[in-house]
Order: structure tokens, then C-alpha cells, then sequence
């Protein structure tokens, strides 16, 4: 096998992943789920230090999960107040510290570009578990892991893309990943939150295979998978402007009857009103097995910078 | 109008017309407490039109010779020594500027913690200067 150099490496950005790495961080997800409970004993006396400066209940909780279902340990704050940052203290202090209490972090911040900084003053990898609104690439690794998981080949799939294409993070990051795969992209926002330019730019740069369409009628008959965002409520001026566009849009059973049988419908959650309860039911929604294969894909980056795969 | 001769400083030529005000706000004003001589959109062969700037008893850092050449790109610099140009430069800008540049994110982490050392990738695009800091990728 090729070998990897994953090993200390930190996990900031998707972009700094080749396209073989990627395929080969997915091997590792499947050869991890294939050993079963025999996973508990890989990184047995290892500690993961999980630095969250501001909630995220879901990403915390999954990257330690995937620690103790690898045998590791787990510390770490879930928000600023219980830390000397409340005491002014610089973030490469506290990184510096924490270097020394365990053997990997997973972080989230909420200032743009707070991961790539740490990792500049930590001797253990850092995995950026979301900074600010910028990255969150164990979001998008695991998206990738759960398409290919569930539609087998990425090259050729269509994948629409449904809801605040404009400050949704998640799908920024997917859409140059997927580029890369040979998949063809079709977005769908309500008025004001179309995808932003920087990013159409970066996908035509890529000779990426993509469409806007203001309806999703005919569209929607064509895709083998459909990501939808949550408006955020923050990014509004007035309750009324997103009330409108919330109700823009919603997924439900009515919609996928126009849809192909098989349909993958995914969400990063949490979710609001865009996909109607009575979809949960139904085989085509993919949305918590994805959370599912991004706790699969953090068990993988885990193991992968700590060495125990290479 | 004329331009006098200076014997020691600086003379900044081949600037962007209108960005002199610009190129002025650059220097801590402690610094601009000496003799100045600034024209704006004169005529020039090479740019059609530019500003010039003589600044009496001073020096440039390298620093804000990076600045001045992101809001300038044809400036040229002579120093000035007892009357006679002692060094002239054209500086050009990299393709990744270290420790000039401010982010305008105020999402930014380099603006929380200051002690960061700031990274842009610098591209020429469209009359002005593309400028992309490499924490948060931010363009301004």
C-alpha cells in the first residue's frame, strides 16, 4: 500500500487533502467498521483533548464518541467561560498547555482561521472541528464518506443542493470536494442566498460541472442525492425576511414523489422546518445515517494522526 | 508649480495619481513633522498621469515600502543623501506577503490574538491588488 503521511498531521482545511488521501481516509473508515469491537483496543491509553470554545452539543459528542470507541480517553471544555480564556489567555497559551495533556485535539472556535493558528503552537494534531464560519472539514469528510457509501460511485452523481447556499459553511467546503470526484452539482436557493461568487469561481477554476436554477421542478427528477441546509436565523435583519424564506422551501413527501425512487435526502443538522418529519420514515432519508459516517470518519482521522494506521 | 530639490530623504515618484493622500497616511504623522512636497496628477510619459512626494529627513521601513508598493504598484523610491540619489528602488510585491497587511475580517483570529504573524497571497486582478488572508481566506 502507498504509504501516508498522516501520522502528526494536523486536519484544518479539505483543501489540503490530495484527492488518493481522501480515498484512503475512507479505506480506513471501512477497515475500522469491518474489525468491529476489536476497534476498542487502537488507541487504548491515547487521549483526545476536545477544546470547544462555543457549544456544538453534535460535533463534540461525536468526537468523543469516536475516542471511546476507539479505547481512548477523552478531556477537554465545551465553552470559554470554564477556561482561562475568561482570564485572558491567549489561545496559543492554552494550546501550548493542552499539548501537553494529550495526544490530539479536536477544536472548535469561533474566530476564523482559529485552527490553522493553533496548529502552529501545538506538537499534537489539531482537527479543526469548525472555525467560525469558515471550515469544518470532518463535516464535509464525512458528507464524502456517506455518499459513498450509499450511492457507491461519486464520478457522474448528481447532488443538488437545497437551502442558504450563501452563509451555509458546510456546503462551501463540499462543493470544491465533490468537484473533484467528477460530480455534477445543481443549486437550488431561495432569493438573496444563492451560492456566493468566490465559490462559483473556485468551481469553474476546477472545469466544475455545476447549474443554479431558480426552480427545482424538472431539476429534482434528475438527482441521485439532495443536500439540504437550515436558514440560519443570525444571518437575518428581521424576523419576518427569514420567517418568508423559511417557509420558501421544505422537503416532504409530496416533493419526492417527483424525485427519483432512490434519492438520497441529506442534512449536516440540526434541522428546522426544511425537511418535513413524515420524510424520516422513508428509506431515502440519509440524514441521520450521516451522522452515523461522521462519527465513522472521526474514528478514521483519530486513529490516522495518531499513527495507528498509516 | 515646483518641486524643490531636497538634500536628504526620501523622493517617491510614479505614484498611482490620487494615492498620494494614501501613501502619506502610512508614516506615524510624528514623522511627517518636516518639510513635504506633494503633487498630485502631474504628467507622466510612462503613466499619463501620477503624484510625487518629497519628504525631508526621512527613511522607509521595509515594511511600509511592502504598503505603499500594494497601493501603488509603479512607485519608485529614491533615498537621498547630500543632494545626490544614494539608492533607487522599484520594489514589486511577492506573491505572499508576511506581517504587513491587516485582515478587514472582523471574524478574523489575527485580529483577536495579535501576537499572530499575518500571511496574504497578494494577486494583481483588475486594476487593484487581490488580497487573501491565508487564515480565514477573507478577500479584500
Amino acid at each position: 500500500m502507498e504509504p501516508y503521511a498522516f501520522k502528526g498531521r494536523h486536519i484544518i482545511d479539505t483543501a489540503d487533502l490530495g484527492t488518493t488521501e481522501i480515498q484512503h481516509i475512507i479505506e480506513v473508515c471501512d477497515r475500522i467498521q469491518a474489525m468491529g469491537s476489536e476497534a476498542q483496543n487502537l488507541c487504548k491509553g491515547k487521549i483526545l483533548g476536545t477544546l470547544f470554545w462555543e457549544p456544538s452539543t453534535r460535533t463534540r459528542l461525536s468526537f468523543e464518541a469516536a475516542m471511546f470507541r476507539l479505547g481512548g480517553n477523552v478531556l477537554g471544555f465545551s465553552e470559554a467561560g470554564s477556561t482561562s480564556v475568561s482570564k485572558g489567555e491567549t489561545l496559543a497559551d492554552t494550546i501550548k498547555t493542552i499539548a501537553i495533556y494529550t495526544d490530539i485535539m479536536a477544536m472548535r472556535h469561533p474566530l476564523e482561521g482559529s485552527a490553522l493558528a493553533a496548529s502552529q503552537f501545538s506538537n499534537v494534531p489539531v482537527i479543526n472541528g469548525g472555525d467560525g464560519a469558515h471550515l469544518h472539514p470532518t463535516q464535509t469528510l464525512g458528507d464524502i464518506y456517506t455518499l459513498v457509501k450509499e450511492k457507491k460511485d461519486l464520478n457522474g452523481l448528481k447532488v443538488g443542493f437545497l437551502g442558504d447556499l450563501l452563509f451555509g459553511r458546510t456546503v462551501h467546503t463540499l462543493v470544491r470536494l465533490l468537484a473533484r470526484f467528477g460530480v455534477e452539482m445543481h443549486f437550488f436557493a431561495p432569493e438573496g442566498l444563492h451560492m456566493p461568487e468566490y465559490v462559483k469561481d473556485s468551481l469553474k477554476e476546477q472545469g466544475a460541472n455545476f447549474k443554479e436554477h431558480g426552480e427545482m421542478n424538472g431539476a429534482l427528477a434528475e438527482l441521485d442525492a439532495l443536500y439540504v441546509t437550515r436558514l440560519q436565523k443570525e444571518r437575518f435583519f428581521s424576523e419576518e425576511e427569514y420567517l418568508r424564506k423559511r417557509n420558501s422551501y421544505s422537503v416532504n413527501k409530496e416533493m419526492l414523489a417527483q424525485a427519483k425512487d432512490d434519492i438520497l435526502i441529506l442534512h449536516p443538522l440540526p434541522r428546522n422546518e426544511e425537511i418535513h418529519p413524515e420524510v424520516d420514515s422513508l428509506p431515502n432519508a440519509g440524514y441521520f445515517r450521516q451522522a452515523a459516517y461522521g462519527l465513522q470518519m472521526r474514528m478514521a482521522l483519530i486513529s490516522l494522526c495518531l499513527g495507528v494506521f498509516e | 508649480m515646483r518641486i524643490e530639490r531636497i538634500n536628504n530623504g526620501i523622493v517617491m515618484d510614479h505614484i498611482t495619481a490620487g494615492m498620494g493622500m494614501e501613501i502619506l497616511k502610512l508614516f506615524p504623522p510624528a514623522l511627517l513633522k518636516t518639510k513635504i512636497d506633494y503633487a498630485s496628477y502631474v504628467d507622466s510619459n510612462r503613466l499619463g498621469k501620477k503624484d510625487i512626494i518629497k519628504i525631508e529627513n526621512l527613511d522607509v521601513d521595509p515594511k511600509t515600502l511592502m504598503k505603499m508598493t500594494l497601493l501603488s504598484p509603479d512607485i519608485t523610491i529614491s533615498t537621498i543623501r547630500d543632494g545626490q540619489v544614494s539608492q533607487k528602488e522599484e520594489p514589486t510585491v511577492p506573491p505572499e506577503v508576511e506581517g504587513v497587511l491587516t485582515c478587514q475580517n472582523p471574524k478574523c483570529v489575527t485580529l483577536k490574538e495579535s501576537y499572530l504573524v499575518s500571511r496574504f497571497k497578494v494577486k494583481w486582478e483588475e486594476g487593484s491588488f487581490r488580497q487573501q488572508c491565508q487564515f480565514c481566506e477573507h478577500i479584500s
